[in-house]
């Protein structure tokens, strides 16, 4: 049993013409039993950005409120929203803090940048980045959602 | 002649903070109030649905890169403002400080910060500065603006002392004493004219937010006295509750704001001041 399965959870974001689509499931579980079908693993920041979740439920909450906590502060002192890139690298980076004892979350970033244009990043849980311009997927069944 | 006698007097307890002079006061954090009485007014007025703040815009040169931030008005968190008098340096660390800690709690409680703990944390990062470490203290007062479901709309003012009391109507900086003498006659009379209800209790008549704005001016007028009120020179704020439950945190467009001022004139033009 790995601690990335324990409660579940699999999304996926994707890139289209001058947008991103982002899904994901709705089960908390503790291993094989369904506990809530309303738990919420993808947060939308703000209105051109979107982060899921997936991973260790616990640590789905604490790095959303982290991350909202964060947000918070760049938009106060910057006086302006936080761009998905920039998110992004601050998530890598707040993952990467914890590196010997690490957020057990895979996170993706969906958004569009200040042009509009599409923005896509998935991270593994000490927060390194794949950046793609078509999508990104994560959590139990990548697999399947890669399309194998 | 007093005045001289003390200051002979205070020159051996004036140097560090952490020493009390044989009156009883601590001369350093005195020096710093005074400081601030030189910096541009800010005025806070308590409305029944909302708090307006509004300040003096000193402009010192006219060589200066066209501002993209206030130098007065700042937002700690979605439901609480402040409005600086003083060394904007300073200032500027104990709104960092304030900001963090109002994120801090919503992080910790998931809920926001009640506007007096957040006013009392800074307070409380003041105070130490008077009494610890032999670092002089902060040369800054604060008008705080804020919201909670505890206790609705609320406005405090704290000096560098780190002492802070929460207000109707207040002033700090330049000539507050004598926008505070008018706020005293001035404040009462708005708030009755705006309340309808005949049984409500005196105590609890609040202008409307309008009415606050108008009052502000005036008293800003007062203050600036000798200067021509125009919109570049005065920085109006207002905080309101908006349908959602989220408060709005709104600086006067140029517009606006000359609007209110002309209104003022209009009215102080047909009263016929003294």
């Amino acid at each position: 049993m790995s601690i990335l399965e324990y409660n579940g959870g699999a999304m996926i974001a994707m890139a289209g013409k001058d947008c991103v689509g982002i899904a994901s499931d709705n089960r908390l579980g503790i291993q094989l039993q369904t506990v809530a079908t309303d738990f919420r693993k993808v947060f939308g920041l703000n209105d051109k950005l979107f982060v899921g979740l997936a991973g260790l439920a616990s640590d789905v909450q604490t790095v959303h409120q982290i991350l909202k906590f964060r947000q918070d502060l760049y938009e106060l002192r910057e006086e302006r929203e936080m761009t998905p890139s920039v998110l992004s690298n601050l998530l890598s980076n707040l993952l990467y803090e914890k590196r010997f004892g690490p957020y057990f979350v895979e996170p993706i970033v969906a958004g569009l940048t200040k042009e509009n244009k599409p923005f896509l990043s998935g991270m593994d849980l000490i927060g390194a980045p794949v950046y793609t311009d078509d999508f990104v997927v994560s959590g139990t069944c990548t697999g399947n959602l890669y399309g194998m | 002649t007093t005045t001289t006698t003390t200051t002979t007097m205070a020159r051996r307890y004036d140097s560090s903070t952490t020493t009390f002079s044989p009156e009883g006061r601590l001369h350093q954090v005195e020096y710093a109030i005074e400081a601030i009485n030189n910096a541009g007014t800010c005025v806070g007025i308590l409305a029944k649905d909302g708090i307006v703040m509004a300040s003096e815009r000193r402009i010192t040169s006219g060589l200066l890169a066209p501002s993209k931030t206030s130098e007065k008005t700042y937002k700690l968190c979605g439901h609480a403002a402040c409005n600086v008098a003083g060394l904007t340096a300073d200032a500027n660390i104990l709104i960092d400080q304030a900001r963090v800690k109002a994120g801090r709690y919503q992080y910790d409680y998931q809920e926001p910060i009640p506007v007096e703990q957040l006013v009392e944390y800074v307070c409380n990062y003041k105070q130490a500065y008077t009494q610890y470490g032999g670092l002089r203290p902060f040369g800054v007062s604060f008008l705080f603006a804020g919201y909670d479901e505890h206790f609705g709309f609320q406005l405090y003012q704290s000096d560098p002392s780190g002492n802070y009391s929460g207000w109707k109507a207040t002033v700090i900086g330049a000539n507050n004493q004598a926008g505070k003498s008018l706020l005293k006659t001035d404040y009462g009379k708005t708030a009755a004219a705006a309340s309808d209800d005949m049984e409500e209790d005196a105590a609890d008549k609040m202008p409307t937010l309008k009415d606050a704005l108008l009052l502000a001016v005036k008293v800003l007028n007062k203050t600036m006295d000798g200067t021509a009120a125009s919109s570049d020179k005065m920085e109006l704020f207002t905080m309101t509750l908006q349908d959602n439950g989220t408060c709005k945190h709104h600086i006067l467009t140029t517009d606006e704001a000359k609007s209110i001022i002309e209104q003022v004139e209009a009215e102080t033009a047909t009263s016929g001041d003294a």
